[in-house]
């Protein structure tokens, strides 16, 4: 579809009312990543219709969402136990990610998964984007083995001090599962076992989480989930 | 009602340090708006516990990215209300799929606000977009607030208000572009 000034404005005043739904609105987001006129028309009508939103009456919200941030962010010093903290991580992984694609974070890597003969390739595409950065923070590249999954950092900084980014495959159910940290300075590798190619093809859904150094020291996330990527079959 | 003014220089500041990690401005923003975010979330999805997790999604999201704020996104307040209201839009769509489907049905549009719209709110929404919403038809401004405030997907709005859904799709089209050039005059 042309990306025309006249669908551009009709497409963004409809994606921020909301009424733009389903592969429409992937679609649009996926102009906002190529188009500063995209993003521009988008931030109009967040600031006009955004005057709607402060008509709206307060609530002040119960003290235990608070609590719930405090734990999400902070888990090692919120949780009551040490053993706990990890485990609540991970649920939320799980519970929070299904809807994580937001107006700021949107996801441009590649990631090229190779079937095991005979069956014919399958490859899948997302992407790892964050909004007002020109460029990805991570491309993914085909790998020459089957069965690899790689990543490759294009405008991806250096994780903040102590901590690292670790990449998880978001399954349909079930604990998300360890790719492993992420360095930013290079291409990552990882060849994925059967079951964890299996749980990739079903729910085509990665994850990065921020970590402490050297990865989650539980096996299951216990940081913020930084960017959820949906793959997409080409 | 909600005071309407908060000092935006403040929010801004606030944002910067939290930018700079600084877990004390984190949480006298959240002290600053969340009421003003959870009325938003709750508003929009009518829903306690959904609400609670959009607004707690919300305030990570935004421990992450108020780097990423900038003035072009327009006020830091507004910044932070999309945020919220996009991620209320996500869950309510997360959940209409869970629950099957996500088709209109009259009983799915059902819920415990007074409908279809409070009048206290028309008012001010019309107010607030400098009286443009005046200058729209009866029903594209109805169906625009309806998709604003309650979420309305064409199809659940075609049902909500009797009509084909071709026909909302133009109201809410055109309803938006006229809204626009009287914004701009």
């Amino acid at each position: 579809m042309k990306k025309t000034p006249e669908r551009i404005e009709k497409l963004a005043a409809e994606y921020v009312l909301g009424s733009l739904r389903g592969p429409a609105r992937r679609r649009f987001e996926r102009w906002m990543m190529e188009s500063g006129a995209a993003r521009r028309e988008v931030w109009y009508w967040e600031q006009k219709l955004g005057s709607l939103s402060d008509r709206v009456e307060e609530v002040q919200p119960p003290r235990r969402v608070w609590e719930g941030i405090n734990q999400r962010l902070w888990p090692q010093q919120a949780a009551p136990q040490r053993g706990e903290s990890g485990r609540r991580g991970g649920l939320w992984l799980l519970g929070g990610w299904s809807a994580m694609a937001t107006a700021a974070v949107l996801v441009l890597a590649v990631v090229l998964l190779q079937q095991p003969a005979p069956e014919a390739f399958r490859v899948m595409t997302g992407a790892i984007v964050e909004e007002n950065v020109a460029d990805p923070l991570w491309l993914v590249t085909e790998a020459d083995h089957q069965r690899e999954l790689s990543l490759r950092p294009v405008a991806a900084r250096a994780a903040e001090q102590g901590k690292d980014y670790e990449l998880w495959v978001l399954p349909d159910s079930g604990p998300a599962i360890s790719l492993g940290v992420v360095p930013v300075g290079e291409v990552y590798r990882v060849t994925l076992d059967e079951a964890t190619r299996q749980a990739l093809l079903e729910s085509q859904t990665l994850a990065i989480t921020l970590e402490p150094k050297g990865g989650s020291p539980t096996g299951v996330a216990t940081g913020p989930v930084l960017y959820v990527t949906r793959l997409y079959e080409l | 009602m909600a005071t309407y003014e908060v000092d935006q220089d403040h929010l801004l500041r606030l944002l910067a340090a939290v930018a700079q990690q600084d877990r004390r401005a984190f949480e006298v923003l959240y002290e600053k708006m969340s009421s003003r975010m959870f009325g938003l979330c709750l508003k929009l999805c009518g829903q306690q516990d959904l609400a609670e997790e959009a607004l707690q999604d919300s305030f990570v999201r935004i421990w992450h990215h108020a780097g990423e704020y900038h003035q072009d996104r327009g006020a830091p307040q507004s910044w932070m209300l999309s945020i919220a209201r996009y991620r209320t839009l996500d869950l309510i769509r997360a959940r209409k799929v869970r629950q099957g489907g996500g088709e209109a049905t009259p009983e799915a549009l059902h819920d415990e606000r007074p409908g279809p719209l409070d009048e206290s709110l028309m008012v001010s929404g019309a107010a607030a977009l400098n009286g443009c919403l005046e200058e729209l038809s009866d029903s594209q401004r109805d169906s625009i607030l309806l998709s604003y405030y309650r979420c309305l997907t064409h199809e659940e709005l075609a049902t909500a208000l009797d009509t084909p859904i071709g026909t909302v799709k133009s109201w809410i089209r055109r309803g938006l572009m006229a809204l626009k050039r009287c914004l701009e005059r």
